[in-house]
This record gives C-alpha cells, structure tokens and sequence, in this order.
C-alpha cells in the first residue's frame, strides 16, 4: 500500500500536480482554471529552459 | 548493532557478492553456447548493490560528510516553487525520469554489434565508478551552492573560461543530440505506414491534451495523461488498419521525407505555446517511458530469455557494418548514457538538487539513479541480444556495406558467420507488419524487435508481435521527438542568452523575430546534420552517433574536472583518484575516438580519409557535399576536443598550483545553516 501511495505521489510530481498543490498553498489561492494557466505558465517557462538529458 | 545482526549483515553482503563475482565469470568466460539473460540481470544487479553499499557509503561518510543536521537549499530557500522539500523517493523518481532518455537504450543495441560481453561490462563498470560517481559528486557539490548550475560552478571553481566553454560545449552538444535522435526515429520510419502513421497521430494527441489541461480539466495531468495513452494506444491499432487500406501509400515515406517532417515539426514545437503541444507530449512520454521500462524489467524477469548474440563477434576489430571502429576505444563511447553521461551532470546541478531535503538523500539519489539508468542498459543490451544475430545485422548494417537487395544482404551476413535468409527476414517483417526490416539502421526497429520477442513470450506469441513491435517504435519515437522539440526550444533560449551578449533585444524571449529566427537556426544546425545522416551512404549512424558519444563524454570529462578540482580543495590529494581515474579514462577514450574519427587512414573511420576517398572519386554536386560534410564532422570533432582540452589544462594549472602550495584552495560552499526539518515535513 505504502508502495503504491509512493508511486502515485512520484507520478504527482513528474506530472506537476504536486508543484501545483504547493502553487495553492503558497499563494493561499483555491484550484480554478485561472490559477492552473498562471502557474503551469511559470513552470513551464523554467523547465523548458534547461537542457533535456540524452 | 547486536553481534547477531552484524553478523547477518555481514553475511547477506557476502552472499551477495559472492553472486556478483560468480556471474560476473560467468559471462566473461562463456562462449560458443548460449548464455541465460538472467546472468547479466544478476550480474549488473549485485554489482550495483555492491557498489551502492558500499562505495557510495563511503563517498557520503569519508569524501562528502554528508550531514543531515546541516540546512540543503531546498529547506533554506524555500520558496514553493522549485526550492521545496521533497521525499526522498518522491526526488529519486523525478531525477529518474529526468535523466533517463533514449541513450542508454539506444547505445547498447549499436554496442552489441562487438557482442554481449564488452558492452555489458562497461555498462556496470562505467556506472559504478565512472557515471554514479560523477552524478552523485556533483548533486552534492550544487546542493553544497545553492543548486549552481554545472557552468556556475566550473567558473567559480576552475575560472571564467571553464564557464563559458561548458556554455559552449552544451549547445554543441545539443545540436549533434538532436540531429542523432531524430535520425533514429527516421531511420525507424521510413517506409512504414504503421509507424508514420502512429506516430503522427500522436501530434493531434497532444494538441487535444494541450487543449484538455488547459481549458477543459485544468490541472490534471495525470488524468490527461490517462486519456492520451489511450488515445495513442488505439493510434497503434489504428496504424495496423491504414497499412492494410488503401491508405497506405499516402503514410508510406522516404527518409528525406520523413527527415523533413521532422525539421518541420521541430520548428513549429518550439515557436508554439509550450501548454499547446510540447508540455502536455512531455508529460504523456515521461509516463509511458517509466511504464514500458518497468514492463521491460518484469518481461526480462519472467521470460528469462536465452541470448543469441555471442559473448564476442569478429567486429571487435574494428570492421564492424553497424559503425566502424575498434573495440577501443569506440564501445566505450557508443555506450554514454547507462556508464557514463555528461548530460546527468546538468540534471545534477539543476532541479533536483534544489528538491533534496535532506543531504543522505543525495546518496540514493544521485548514485541509485544513475544505477537504475545503468539497469536500463542492461536491459537494452538484452533485448538486442535475445534477437537472431543474423536478423541483428541483417536490421542494422546499412545497404552500403550489405548491399541494395534481400539477396545480396544475406550473402554478406551470411558469410560473416550470422546466418540469415531473405524468407527468415520476409516472414519477420510480415509479422511484424512491415514492409521489409533490412537497413533499418539506428537501433531503434532492432530494439523494438528485441522489445515485441519478449513481451510477445508473455502471451500471444506471433499473432501480437507485430502490436508489440509497434507500441515499441511508438515509445521511442514518442519521448525521442520529446527531446527534438523541448531540445530545440532549449538550445533557441541557449542562442538567445548568448546572442543577447551582442544585441539586447536578442534575449529577449517574448520578441517574436528573435524567437523565430534563433528557433531557425536551431533547427537548421541540427537539420542539416540530420539531412546529412540521411543522405550518408553509411547510413549517417556511423558518423553521428560517434561524435555524439565523443561530446557526451567530454562534457563527463569537464563534469569531472569540476569535482576532481572540488574534492581537492576540500580534502588535498587523498581523495582525488575518485574523479581523476574515471576522467583518465574518459579522456584516454574520447580523445582516442576523437584523433581517430579525424586522422584514422581507414575512411569508414577516420573523417577526412573519407573526404579524401570521395573527393577522388568522379565529382558531382552530391560528392562534393558527402565531402563537405565528412570535412565538417572533422572541424566540430576538432573543436569539441579543443574545447574540453581548454577546461582540463586550465584545470590541470589549478590543481598544480594548490598541490604546490602556490594557489589558494578556497572551498566555496553556503554556510552551515542547523536543519529544522522535522521527519513528518519529509
């Protein structure tokens, strides 16, 4: 059970899901469609400014 | 520890190196029988625990000092954005994902050519003391800086040059990258209206996914995701049904065109919204790599297939069809990612070490992952090796070396003792529905094929190989154009940062002209290399996939400078023979590699050989460019090697000078901040 929780939060946070709760809470801002373009906006602008690996 | 549980331990570690040692023999003395796969998974496997336990222990404890009282940045500068504390298996799957890409599969399968033997070797060797230690040492030493990037920290800690030539070097690299990665998705390609069709499908995919996060369920990726892999299961099943209509035709491409497309997509990837296209496909085949990895490893477990490749084949003389060149130094550079990578360097000193939360963490992190990629490699290796040495030549050698017919190809392979028929390689290719499998050059359709034969072992035999076979091409194509597109996009921002130097507006990433033109020359650098790969009557791997193994390995070879030159001004010369001997090597490697790709008199070897021998051929417009390109190769050879040649002597005058006394060795690390992290909070 452990095992799974642990994989679905790895997942959670390949897929930035658990960046986007952090965005929430950070901001003490709740989920809209509003608040997911502003902040995958910024994180997408940061993580595709780094080199890819091979 | 109880005598009783030290006992155990010692034991258990005993036993287990004791397994690493017999299969390790094992496989280095069997020959002329076939070998079990699961010798080399147990081989790798206990070696990696080996290793693990012990070398890396002893790096944290004796080199390092980790300290889990001591404050990382991601508590310090906290800032839920990238500065965050993260759970330890949480950052290691991340890292994971974040380094694993196409080489460490893609490197073995060419490497298999020398036979099982040498590849797999320096596959655990390279990782264990080369790759997982260069990972590992410089995630400790960016964690130690706030997360500097590879460049902040060579300029700090070798000089300005170091920088701006790791800057340099990067870009290079990326070009020479992504013009290899898409020659194996072309050369996958071409002339199958299956995989075309798949693959573009995969296009309006991620648009619809694009779409969906944003206006439609925004936020969930993993939702999305779930529904993108349906909807690209079902283009694999869709692609089966155009190859058989009258529709085939239309999605039947030539190399050239499947290239152009490539450049084309490239482009628009990189110029449109990164939300539209790129971002959501990123996502879909980071989620589909780590799955059909992990189904791979439960494949190879269950299956346990025999090897078919021998241990060693008559190529390891260096006449080999699939890329020409001795066993040494061209395996070692064939296979980068799995041993050794330079581009884990940059993972290493960019997100994860700003997500550790406690230093011990770095252990597993940044010396387990790179274990883990090395296990991909394994299983690579494996997949090429279960499949009919005869099929494996008879897919990789170019019709250059072969031949342009189904006969004359298996006269050649035949008579190099590799057995195969044209009928053998007809019925293949029904099977797995495709036109023909010969000269499909590159590695990807034989790792495909190595791929389909063990997940097809698990149920349904023939009858779902050729769904295997293309859900495998779908794959690699899948996270391959990944790389091209946010490759492209990085290397267009890398332009712009160095351009801005000389016109301000230049940098500025919202100015469309300079989005458009630097994304132009981004593409144009890598398109062109890739238009040459496919025109190359060699096939284009045996020029590009070398340079590209040469440049990976110099960035390791700069990665290691910066470490070695790190350990020495923390603790003098007492530690330094963990970096300097795996940067000796590299060094004696690529630079090896390097002279010969330039100056070798054999032309399938050396670059300008070849420029001679063409040039002395009867002159047209397409000599005179197999000529320019091959004089090209040679000149961005040169260059990488003068480049990392300038970080090493310039690292080389430091070293000397500190041991001498003559240098001040300042350790240039944050202070000691006490952690207040509480175990619940990690």
């Amino acid at each position: 059970m452990k095992l799974l929780r642990n994989l679905l939060a790895i997942l959670r946070e390949i897929g930035d899901q658990n960046a986007y709760a952090r965005y929430l809470q950070a901001h003490g801002v709740v989920h809209s469609g509003e608040q997911w373009r502003r902040f995958s906006d910024e994180r997408f602008r940061a993580k595709y400014q780094r080199a890819k690996c091979c | 520890m109880s005598f009783l549980k030290r006992a155990g331990a010692a034991v258990f570690w005993v036993a287990v190196a004791c397994v690493a040692a017999v299969c390790l023999a094992a496989i280095a003395t069997s020959r002329g029988e076939q070998i079990n796969s699961i010798w080399l998974v147990l081989a790798a496997a206990c070696s990696y625990l080996i290793g693990y336990r012990f070398y890396a222990k002893f790096l944290a404890a004796r080199v390092m000092a980790l300290n889990d009282e001591r404050a990382t940045p991601a508590e310090r500068l906290e800032n839920g954005h990238d500065f965050v504390p993260t759970n330890k298996w949480i950052a290691f799957g991340h890292h994971f994902a974040a380094i694993a890409g196409p080489g460490p599969l893609v490197g073995p399968v060419l490497a298999a050519q020398f036979g099982f033997l040498p590849g797999t070797l320096w596959i655990i060797a390279g990782a264990v003391f080369g790759g997982a230690v260069q990972d590992f040492v410089i995630l400790f030493a960016s964690m130690r800086r706030d997360g500097k990037t590879l460049g902040q920290m060579a300029r700090e800690e070798i000089g300005k040059v170091g920088g701006l030539v790791a800057l340099v070097t990067v870009l290079l690299i990326m070009i020479i990258l992504l013009a290899v990665v898409a020659l194996v998705v072309v050369n996958a390609l071409a002339g199958s209206p299956w995989g075309v069709f798949t693959i573009g499908a995969t296009m309006p995919v991620a648009l619809l996914m694009g779409l969906y996060l944003r206006y439609w369920r925004p936020g969930k990726v993993l939702e999305c995701s779930a529904v993108g892999f349906a909807l690209v299961i079902g283009a694999v099943f869709g692609g089966q049904w155009v190859s058989h209509s009258a529709y085939a035709p239309a999605f039947t491409m030539t190399a050239m065109g499947v290239a152009i497309a490539i450049i084309i997509y490239g482009f628009f990837a990189s110029a449109l919204p990164v939300w539209l296209l790129l971002a959501p496909r990123d996502y879909l085949s980071t989620f589909v790599k780590l799955g059909v990895i992990g189904m791979l490893a439960i494949g190879i477990l269950a299956i346990r297939p025999e090897l078919q490749m021998p241990a060693f084949t008559r190529f390891v003389d260096g006449t080999g069809p699939v890329f020409a060149g001795k066993i040494f130094p061209f395996c070692f550079i064939t296979i980068a990612c799995g041993a050794v990578s330079g581009f884990h360097a940059l993972i290493s000193s960019g997100t994860t070490p700003k997500m550790i939360a406690r230093e011990s963490h770095a252990v597993s992190i940044g010396y387990g992952s790179m274990l883990l990629e090395s296990f991909v490699a394994i299983m690579a290796m494996i997949a090429a090796c279960v499949v009919d040495p005869g099929v494996y030549f008879a897919v990789n050698a170019p019709a250059g070396i072969v031949g342009t017919t189904a006969q004359a190809a298996v006269k050649t392979i035949s008579s190099w003792g590799f057995p195969v028929t044209a009928d053998q390689m007809a019925s293949l290719a029904r099977n797995v529905g495709e036109v023909t499998l010969f000269n499909r050059t590159g590695g990807a359709p034989s790792l495909a094929l190595g791929m389909a034969h063990i997940f097809a072992r698990g149920g349904g035999g023939d009858a779902v190989l050729a769904f295997w076979y293309h859900f495998a091409i779908m794959f690699e194509a899948l996270f391959i154009l990944t790389i091209v597109d946010a490759g492209t996009r990085v290397g267009r921002f890398m332009l712009q940062d160095l351009l801005g130097h000389a016109w301000k507006p230049l940098a500025r990433t919202s100015w469309m002209p300079g989005v458009i033109g630097t994304s132009l020359v981004i593409v144009a650098a890598w398109g062109y290399f890739l238009i040459q790969g496919v025109r190359d009557p060699l096939g284009g791997i045996n020029s590009l996939w070398p340079l590209f193994g040469i440049a990976n390995q110099l960035l390791a070879a700069v990665a290691l400078s910066v470490a070695t030159t790190i350990i020495l001004k923390m603790h003098g010369p007492k530690f330094m023979w963990i970096t300097c001997a795996p940067l000796a090597w590299l060094v004696l490697v690529t630079f090896s590699a390097g002279w010969q790709k330039i100056f070798s008199p054999l032309p399938r070897v050396g670059f300008l050989a070849q420029a001679a021998q063409l040039a002395a051929s009867a002159s047209s417009s397409q000599t005179n460019a197999l000529v320019f390109n091959a004089r090209l190769d040679a000149a961005v050879c040169g260059t990488f090697m003068i480049l990392v040649t300038v970080v090493l002597v310039d690292s080389l005058r430091l070293w000397y000078g500190i041991l001498r006394g003559t240098q001040r060795a300042v350790v240039i690390e944050s202070p000691f901040v006490l952690s207040r992290l509480e175990v619940k909070e990690i």
